[in-house]
């Protein structure tokens, strides 16, 4: 009974039953607001909204999202890291108790900010579409079905790959440590991993091809689907609430004082 | 069968095939003929090509996976080499091994309709046939669900819905059951039987064969890439059991003490096929009395104490309800019971990856939230079904100096002195230099025992499916070398649902369901209780399918039968 942070959760949210592009067109508005946003305040407004999303209308359970937060996280942390070492500071200020240069920590939040969001509102609609109505929505605005299924199979992907992660991160722990140098043993589990999990990544991304062609996929430039795809109301109201929101957002943060 | 003579589904001729990158070839100079509507065993050892042929017959080989490919192969009319992969999913449809993969959407009916939608069949007539087979599979009360939410035996069905949704003539099953329990595998079996019964042509390839002897109309025997035989199953055993035993093929019990038998001159009938054949030809056997019990050690040191354990997952999920148990030196335990009854969590708890979330468990005289990992990694060895995952060096003889240097050993002659001995003693010297993950099933499934042993201080060696995907013969090798662990006082747990390998080889089974212990005890008592046996998904082996009808004709059979060894030793 594993468990995995990144699937289609069944649980009938709101959210779950908007149309599968309307959340797509969603998230893209997501990522094309936070990149116009030039403050870190309105960033926070806006994860503030995704969060909103995921917690009351997605209902992902925080178990899911603890799960998934390593993921989440790692990114952004990272680059915030980067960044508040490396951007030159005039300025130092004090936080939690680490003297550090204010640039460096505003660009550092900025691009931890703008990560998150964008990382977080895709995990919003992974979890919350099953791909396949996002396949059918794709093909039924003209994609052909060939590339609308690429998207469907990098999803499926994901699972895979934590799942083999997590066997060979257990398969290794019970072989000992074989280096006096624990820095070494760490590079060399992971030069291990990485090499395990995509060669039986790739074995098993290979069987899946087989076995989807060996299905059909593709014998024909089309295909026929028994359920169709339908835009929903709902989904619409939201875009367009979400629009107003993401405008409003842009010209309010303009009539900001400078922090 | 009188049907009139036409054109067969499936003809090989003159076939030879090389793998893309190999020069021997796979398969060699080969011609068959597979019948409409017929059902066909496909045998032969570990290696000798099967999967090969399965993949030839949809045309996966040699389009995608390439290689080179002489002579003519054509199914349902369409030569395999120039009609594409897709157009060929309406001839030939093949279940894999582990159908999890070949899943391309997220619920039940939503996965049997992908194939006819790739091929333009109209939406209603899709439903229809969804409809259909999900009755014929007996998943419609589950057609919503997620495909990852189902259990093994589920996931197999859907794999069978899947591709009988598409209507091919011909279907291809390689070893559908390798990796379910015994129960969900007789179900399974059952469903195969009925897509004969329903007019498809079913090529098989399993080492489970008991419940289809009698009723395959074709065996195709495969050894190195040839076909050495091709009939009925009863011609074919009749004519190259003898073969068959050598090469280690899979063979029923019945069939195999026939063949022996026959092999020293002591019986001239028939080889049963059948465990009712079996008893039919045995019914005037006279067996001597009851062999000596074996010695059991006298009171053994306790290794694991395990009190009321509790396993919960972070999901909720309880699954283990209190297990009790020991673990004493020196014996060999397997754990057996359904898929999803907490084995694994079971042995993952034994080698401390997971704490007990209540309840007391000591190892070695240690309670187990005490242990780390890696310490307890020298006591307790564990070969994780997939090998792979455990390999960690770039040739086999570094994987197995990496196990010393995890203990500490780095003398280099130490070393290499050991690492030497243990490649001969497994018997893997020759492939020293390969990568770990280029070597053979069987000898990869070695190498993984080899890279846990080596230290020299383990105490307890858990093997999770030691006869999985290995024929016969591999598999003698693997109980060899248990048996010789064991007269070293090395103790054994196995995880398994191969009930010949529990009734054969061990001296105690504990029996998982539903996360609770209901069994403790031999494997005679076990299977002497019907009752036991259906709770835990479990089956009878033949061979004691054959001795309980002995018994029935009132030929008096000593207890204690438990392998075909045990059988031909007892007859006077």
């Amino acid at each position: 009974m594993s468990e995995h942070s990144l699937r289609y959760i069944d649980n009938d949210s709101f959210f779950t039953r908007i149309d599968a592009l309307s959340k797509l067109i969603w998230v893209i508005l997501v990522i094309l607001t936070t990149f116009q946003l030039t403050s870190n305040l309105s960033r926070v407004v806006m994860l503030a909204v995704v969060v909103f999303v995921m917690i009351i209308l997605a209902r992902v359970p925080l178990k899911t999202i603890w799960q998934a937060m390593p993921i989440i996280l790692i990114m952004g942390t990272l680059l915030f890291f980067v960044h508040l070492f490396t951007a030159p500071s005039t300025q130092i200020i004090n936080v939690l108790g680490f003297s550090v240069g204010k640039e460096g920590f505003d660009k550092g939040l900025q691009y931890f900010l703008r990560i998150t969001i964008m990382v977080l509102a895709s995990f919003i609609l992974i979890w919350t579409t099953d791909i396949r109505d996002l396949m059918v929505g794709l093909v039924s605005i003209g994609m052909p079905y060939r590339y609308a299924f690429t998207v469907f199979m990098a999803l499926r992907f994901l699972p895979v790959v934590q799942q083999e992660v997590d066997a060979v991160k257990a398969a290794h722990a019970i072989r000992g440590r074989a280096s006096s140098s624990p820095i070494r043993h760490r590079i060399r589990l992971w030069q291990r991993y990485m090499f395990t999990v995509i060669v039986n990544g790739l074995r098993k991304a290979e069987n899946t091809a087989l076995a989807i062609e060996s299905r059909g996929f593709g014998a024909f430039p089309d295909r026929t689907f028994v359920k169709e795809f339908h835009w929903t109301k709902t989904g619409i109201i939201l875009l367009i609430l979400f629009i107003v929101f993401a405008i409003w957002l842009i010209f309010w943060e303009k009539n900001l004082p400078i922090l | 069968m009188n049907q009139p003579k036409q054109e067969p589904l499936v003809r090989f001729e003159q076939v030879t095939y090389k793998h893309y990158g190999k020069t021997a070839p796979a398969l060699m100079d080969m011609n068959l003929t597979i019948q409409r509507g017929s059902f066909t065993l496909l045998v032969g050892p570990s290696g000798s090509g099967k999967s090969t042929l399965c993949m030839l017959l949809n045309g996966i080989i040699p389009q995608i996976l390439g290689g080179k490919l002489t002579g003519t192969i054509t199914v349902d009319g369409h030569d395999i080499a120039k009609t594409p992969v897709q157009e060929l999913a309406q001839s030939a449809g093949m279940l894999f091994q582990d159908p999890e993969w070949m899943f391309a959407t997220l619920k039940v009916e939503d996965e049997i309709a992908f194939g006819p939608e790739n091929l333009r069949r109209d939406p209603k007539q899709i439903i229809e046939s969804v409809e259909k087979t999900l009755d014929f599979v007996g998943l419609q009360r589950l057609r919503k669900n997620l495909v990852w939410a189902l259990s093994g035996g589920q996931t197999q069905k859907l794999g069978l819905a899947s591709v009988v949704a598409m209507e091919p003539p011909l279907i291809i099953l390689d070893e559908p059951t390798a990796n379910l329990d015994p129960a969900t595998t007789h179900s399974v079996h059952q469903l195969i039987l009925k897509l004969r019964d329903e007019g498809k042509a079913v090529l098989l390839v399993t080492k489970d064969l008991d419940e289809f002897m009698a009723e395959a109309d074709d065996m195709i025997l495969l050894a190195e890439g040839r076909v050495v035989a091709q009939g009925a199953p009863r011609d074919v055993v009749a004519q190259h059991g003898d073969k068959m035993l050598e090469l280690g093929v899979w063979l029923p019990e019945p069939t195999e003490i026939g063949l022996r038998l026959k092999a020293d001159g002591k019986f001239n009938k028939p080889v049963p096929i059948t465990v009712e054949e079996a008893v039919d030809v045995f019914a005037d056997v006279k067996f001597n009395e009851s062999k000596p019990d074996e010695k059991l050690v006298a009171d053994p040191e306790i290794l694991i104490h395990a009190e009321n354990v509790e396993f919960t997952y972070s999901n909720n999920f309880k699954a283990l309800r209190g297990v009790s148990f020991d673990i004493k030196q020196g014996e060999i335990v397997a754990i057996v019971g359904q898929n999803g009854a907490g084995k694994s969590t079971l042995s993952k708890l034994l080698v401390g990856l997971l704490k007990p979330t209540a309840g007391e468990m000591t190892m070695f005289g240690r309670s187990a939230k005490r242990w780390k990992v890696q310490d307890l990694a020298n006591q307790i060895a564990l070969v994780f079904q997939n090998p792979e995952h455990q390999f960690l060096c770039d040739t086999v003889r570094e994987e197995l100096a990496y196990s010393l240097l995890a203990q500490g050993i780095d003398d280099a002659d130490v070393v290499n002195k050991r690492v030497e001995e243990m490649l001969a003693r497994l018997d893997i010297t020759d492939t020293a230099d390969s990568h770990p993950f280029s070597l053979s099933a069987g000898a990869k499934r070695r190498l993984g025992v080899a890279t846990m042993l080596i230290g020299g201080s383990a105490k307890l060696l858990i093997v999770d499916e030691p006869t999985y995907g290995q024929d016969r013969r591999l598999t003698e090798r693997l109980i060899q070398l248990i048996n010789n662990l064991r007269s070293e006082g090395i103790t054994v747990l196995m995880i398994t649902h191969d009930m010949r390998l529990v009734d054969a080889h061990i001296d105690r089974a504990i029996v998982m369901a539903n996360g609770e212990k209901i069994f403790d005890g031999s494997p005679n008592m076990l299977f002497q209780s019907p009752e036991l046996v259906e709770r835990a998904s479990l089956r009878t082996t033949s061979l004691r399918r054959l001795v309980d009808g002995l018994r029935a004709r009132g030929v008096s059979v000593p207890e204690g039968l438990n392998t075909v060894d045990d059988f031909i030793g007892a007859m006077q």
